[in-house]
């Protein structure tokens, strides 16, 4: 149903609703939970266990433009009386949470959550993955904005722990579908303004300094996604083994360069890097420019490369450097500096933010390195076991 | 940032090409009134992209505005010149429009200085202004090539944006992306349906 005057849509031609999350949180959630009338009613209430998801672009559109996203409200009721876990269940499917939770800031301060969920055709244990992709936005609760919230964004694994005592109330949902990005490179830059974006454009993708706590990783797995693909290709003349076969989501997802983000130069991970690296390289904007960067704060840190090893001690560095960065980032957005952001006493954070550290880590160096060695199954299993039980732990610390 | 439009937050003035063709390029040439009336007619070749600022409307990084279309679109310091090829815009399954893309270069002609600013400059297609059929055969047929058809009336839209910035994307993109960690834990949700081994 489109929002409507006298039954004329009265969203003017060329406008659409693509709010930022801030107006999301701020302006529509906020309302919603103090029950104050929001002028026209773009946001629908909808209830989530009666909705699939292909028939929400239909519930949920807004004027008569093409929509690549839909939003609604939803009212979250626990499971079981009991628990804390929410019902996400449908007809033909269920959303499950993936990831972790990030947190959402605007210029000030932290104002609410962001929970990714996957929509997954089926029942629970045999469910079949679909592309329908959920952010659920929370508003903080205001008890807990000051201490034990800001752990939750640093926690990597669970996204269930964050959300003890949060699964009661309104959420803000945003559906999308989401992109192949394999083949979105290709058509893309045919399709979008042509050149335009060829020339110069490269860096079009790049993304304000808001997602760049996300850039610094991004950057990251694409420097371990080249590695990862070379070592692959290095031993691609073994025949399919079992291995190989469990590799294959990890390639999909780090193999294709595609998606992959490059940085703008002033972003806080270029800087990060230029931390390691003590000189600022003012390299120009190009697919280059990360592995220069990384191999420049290699010669200065490492003067002995030995092959892949000193690869992967570099990447244990750029995510502590990036964990310090988004750490600092949670304390405040314009101070990238390592350790003078955050007050001292903050242990409970510290010690997240490690853990945090040592699971990504373990479980980037697992995996791929298992994959480098092409070993065995054992370093998979371990590989899960150690995150199944960093999941266990974090589902303790509330 | 939207215009003088009383519209909620979220709204943002992001109008597909077949909008700004059919909804107003093709009203503007056709003397009627856009509504809303947002945006601005300019003398093309008189301002540098980076003086559009408050002449042209402007929705996040991107200014819009109509203006007449001229063989030589020289500004102050410098010109646009074509690049690509064009594209055909269409609606309903007919081609409407086309859409060139120029980049700005600084500087005399030979030894200019390209720019990241990027044009998209939308003429209308013959036998569009009114609601004429007539030509669709020979509209099929420009897509390939170079040379477009006559092109009915000179009005033309543009969009101007600086192709460093996000604004060609859409305003924030990022956010219907999934960052590349989700992309990992997505991955990593597989290994939860491989049955582990139990201890």
């Amino acid at each position: 149903m489109s929002i409507s005057v006298n039954g004329q849509s009265c969203v003017p031609p060329g406008f659409r609703f693509h709010p930022t999350e801030e107006e999301l949180l701020n302006y529509y959630l906020r309302k919603k939970v103090a029950s104050e009338e929001i002028d026209l009613d773009v946001i629908r209430d909808v209830d989530l266990n009666k909705l699939e998801p292909w028939d929400i672009q239909e519930k949920c559109k807004i004027g008569s433009g093409p929509q690549n996203d839909w939003y609604f409200f939803s009212h979250k009721d626990k499971k079981y009386p009991t628990g804390t876990r929410t019902n996400r269940a449908t007809a033909a499917g269920f959303w499950k949470a993936t990831g972790r939770d990030k947190a959402i800031y605007n210029a000030v301060k932290r104002i609410g959550m962001r929970k990714t969920l996957v929509f997954y055709k089926g029942r629970a244990p045999h469910g079949q993955k679909s592309d329908w992709i959920m952010h659920e936005y929370r508003l903080d609760d205001p008890s807990s904005t000051t201490d034990a919230a800001p752990t939750a964004t640093m926690v990597v694994s669970a996204s269930t722990s964050s959300d003890a005592g949060q699964e009661d109330g309104w959420v803000v949902c945003r559906v999308f579908k989401k992109k192949h990005h394999h083949k979105d490179a290709g058509a893309g830059n045919g399709k979008r303004g042509g050149g335009g974006r060829d020339d110069g454009g490269k860096a079009a993708r790049s993304s304000s300094p808001l997602y760049s706590s996300d850039d610094a990783l991004d950057q990251i797995l694409h420097y371990m996604g080249r590695s990862c693909k070379q070592e692959h290709e290095l031993s691609s003349p073994r025949p399919r083994t079992a291995t190989s076969r469990y590799l294959r989501p990890l390639e999909t997802v780090l193999g294709g360069h595609g998606f992959m983000k490059l940085p703008p130069l002033e972003s806080p991970s270029a800087a990060a890097t230029a931390r390691n690296s003590t000189t600022t390289p003012l390299a120009p904007k190009g697919d280059g420019n990360v592995e220069r960067e990384v191999a420049h704060a290699e010669d200065l840190h490492q003067p002995h490369r030995d092959g892949g090893i000193t690869d992967w001690a570099m990447m244990d560095r750029l995510v502590a450097s990036h964990l310090n960065g988004q750490h600092d980032a949670s304390t405040d957005q314009l101070c990238f500096d390592g350790t003078a952001g955050h007050a001292g006493g903050n242990d409970a954070l510290d010690d997240t933010a490690v853990n945090g550290l040592a699971f990504y880590s373990a479980a980037a160096t697992r995996l791929l390195g298992g994959a480098a060695a092409g070993s065995s199954d054992d370093d998979l299993w371990s590989f899960a076991r150690s995150a199944a039980s960093s999941e266990r732990l974090s589902h303790v610390s509330p | 940032m939207g215009g003088s439009t009383n519209l909620p937050p979220g709204f943002h003035f992001f109008p597909s090409d077949e909008e700004l063709v059919i909804h107003f390029l093709r009203r503007k040439a056709a003397l009627l009134p856009c509504r809303p009336d947002i945006v601005p007619t300019l003398p093309q070749n008189r301002y540098d992209p980076w003086e559009l600022n408050g002449k042209a409307l402007q929705a996040g990084n991107q200014w819009y505005f109509f203006s007449q279309a001229t063989q030589s679109r020289a500004s102050r310091n410098g010109c646009w010149n074509p690049i690509g090829a064009d594209e055909a815009v269409s609606s309903g399954g007919s081609h409407v429009g086309l859409k060139k893309t120029l980049v700005f270069s600084i500087g005399e002609p030979f030894q200019a200085t390209k720019t990241n600013w990027v044009m998209h400059e939308y003429h209308l297609l013959d036998g569009n202004v009114g609601t004429s059929t007539s030509g669709s055969s020979r509209k099929r047929s420009h897509k390939k090539k170079g040379q477009p058809d006559k092109e009915c009336s000179n009005w033309v839209v543009c969009r101007v944006f600086e192709s460093s910035y996000d604004s060609q994307v859409t305003f924030h993109e990022e956010d219907m992306e999934l960052s590349c960690l989700d992309e990992v834990f997505l991955s990593l949700d597989d290994y939860d349906e491989v049955s582990l081994p139990k201890n």
